[in-house]
């Protein structure tokens, strides 16, 4: 499983890293940076969640 | 989802103050869903689905302008950033994202709560306290002027400005608009000022660091550092008191909620993202369109206004099933209690901190409320927060 990030889209809401700091981090400006290629065995509810909290629907999951 | 039946039903501009001010304007806004778009006389269109509401907030195609929007704030130039458009826009959010951005503001955790305890105190023996006026109102405020790094003696006078610019007396715009205009003089004259005393003094709080802020190489202008400041002053000190009557009032009357969240502060952060998702405090934004456009086949043509009802997408339950229920423990909750697109709050993460701290460190102290016998909430237009809200609690807590 692979998390998608559309930086264009991302305007720092912050609610995929606060949820799942393993996965997510912010930059500077409270956007969204990857820390993960390929999200680890057993941490793939985390992604769902933090993908799904985004409001501006810049997070997707690629299986 | 039934597809628009051309022309918008029309609605009268009382009905839209029930929005913020209903008992319970989850009721209304469903009602108002059963149409995408209603016309509100020749005022504006009020937006009222979730998918038509993101779309417009994300823009997409740049259809929207905040910068056309003819709103009365007792400003002489626009606010920086709300009413600018892109693409300038993003000028103003590279030198202030920074500055509110989560990692910065949880370092302001130790002394909300230092600030949030002083309040608490002046209350907890006694039983009673308004919640509104002794710690919804002052809260938000002092964070801000620490932040700022402003005297703290100043409270009253942001109080009394930040009142007159978004709830002046009077009843029409005209009877209104001597306030706003003398407000929003007040407002120029003490930024100006405190700019002033900044070059013989440097500091190192958020407004010497605006003030220090560069784009391209480019320093802002004292004219655009004090539009920045007009802008916090309306748009972060009413919305955080707003969130706290809507959140504090539905805890007093859903003991059941009230004591989840007493018995596993975990769940404090995911609360509050419901509660503001439940409640709306800022419950439409406004937008220009800048040409002729359709919202689910409801035409709307270049230069009608837009309202962009947060409160009605936000609960909208043909989008997120069971938005209709409050559940602390909600996820997913993308809610839009904060906007979306380019003019996201920028305040979000400060404002979730305020409220995070202000639910734990209250119930801390004061885990059993209810309202004072024999009240009455009565709920203000325009933002959502409450007159008064009296609370009545063991005494001695
Ligand atoms: C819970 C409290 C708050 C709520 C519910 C709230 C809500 C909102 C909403 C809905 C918008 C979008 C307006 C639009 O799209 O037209 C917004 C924008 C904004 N908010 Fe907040 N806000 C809160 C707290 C704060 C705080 C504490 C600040 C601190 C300075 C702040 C500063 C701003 C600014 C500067 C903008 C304009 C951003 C832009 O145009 O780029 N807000 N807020
Ligand atoms: S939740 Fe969405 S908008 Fe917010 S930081 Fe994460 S990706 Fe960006």
């Amino acid at each position: 499983m692979r998390i998608l990030l559309d930086t264009e889209r991302c305007q720092g809401h912050g609610r995929c890293y606060s949820l799942a700091p393993d996965l997510f981090d912010s930059d500077d400006l409270g956007h969204c940076v990857l820390l993960v290629d390929e999200v680890p065995a057993g941490a793939e509810a985390d992604a769902r969640s933090g993908v799904d909290n985004c409001p501006e629907q810049a997070l997707s999951i690629a299986e | 989802m039934d597809a628009g039946t051309g022309a918008a039903p029309d609605l009268s501009p009382t009905t839209v103050t029930q929005l913020a001010s209903s008992d319970d304007p989850r009721e209304l806004q469903r009602t108002l869903r059963e149409q995408p778009v209603h016309r509100v006389g020749d005022l504006f269109n009020l937006v009222t689905r979730r998918e038509d509401v993101e779309e417009a907030l994300r823009d997409r195609t740049g259809t929207f302008s905040w910068s056309a929007v003819g709103m009365n704030l007792g400003n002489i130039r626009p606010l920086i950033p709300l009413q600018i458009d892109p693409p300038q826009h993003v000028k103003y959010r590279r030198i202030l994202d920074p500055l509110f951005a989560p990692k910065k503001m949880a370092l302001l955790e130790d002394e909300v709560i230092a600030l949030v305890k002083e309040l608490v105190d002046t209350f907890a023996v006694s039983g009673s306290c308004d919640f509104h006026e002794e710690f919804a109102v002052p809260l938000p405020c002092r964070v801000f002027l620490r932040l700022m790094g402003l005297p703290l003696d100043d409270l009253d006078l942001f109080l009394s400005v930040k009142d007159d610019i978004i709830r002046p007396p009077g009843v029409t715009l005209d009877e209104q608009a001597p306030y706003r205009e003398r407000a929003g003089k007040t407002v120029y004259e003490y930024f100006e000022r405190h700019l002033a005393e900044r070059k013989d003094h440097p500091t190192d709080d958020m407004l010497a660091q605006i003030i220090a802020g560069e784009v391209d190489g480019e320093r802002l202008s004292d004219e655009e550092v004090m539009d920045i400041c007009y802008l916090f002053i309306i748009a972060g000190l009413d919305t955080v008191t707003d969130s706290l009557d809507c959140i504090f009032a539905y805890l007093a009357q859903n003991p059941d909620h009230r004591r989840q969240l007493v018995a596993d502060e975990s769940i404090i952060p995911s609360a509050v993202e419901e509660l503001l998702r439940w409640e709306s405090p800022v419950p439409a934004v406004p937008r220009v369109a800048t040409e002729d456009i359709e919202i689910s086949g409801c035409p709307i043509k270049a230069g009608e206004q837009v309202m962009l009802v947060l409160g009605s997408a936000n609960t909208d339950d043909a989008a997120h099933a069971g938005a209709d229920e409050v559940d602390l423990r909600r996820n997913p909750n993308p809610h839009l209690a904060f906007g979306g697109g380019v003019h996201r709050c920028l305040g979000s993460h400060l404002a979730r901190v305020e409220l995070r701290v202000a639910i734990r460190e209250f119930h801390r102290r004061i885990p059993e409320y209810e309202l004072a016998p024999g009240t009455v909430l009565e709920y203000t237009t325009g933002l959502r927060s409450l007159h008064h809200l009296p609370l009545a609690f063991p005494a001695g807590a």
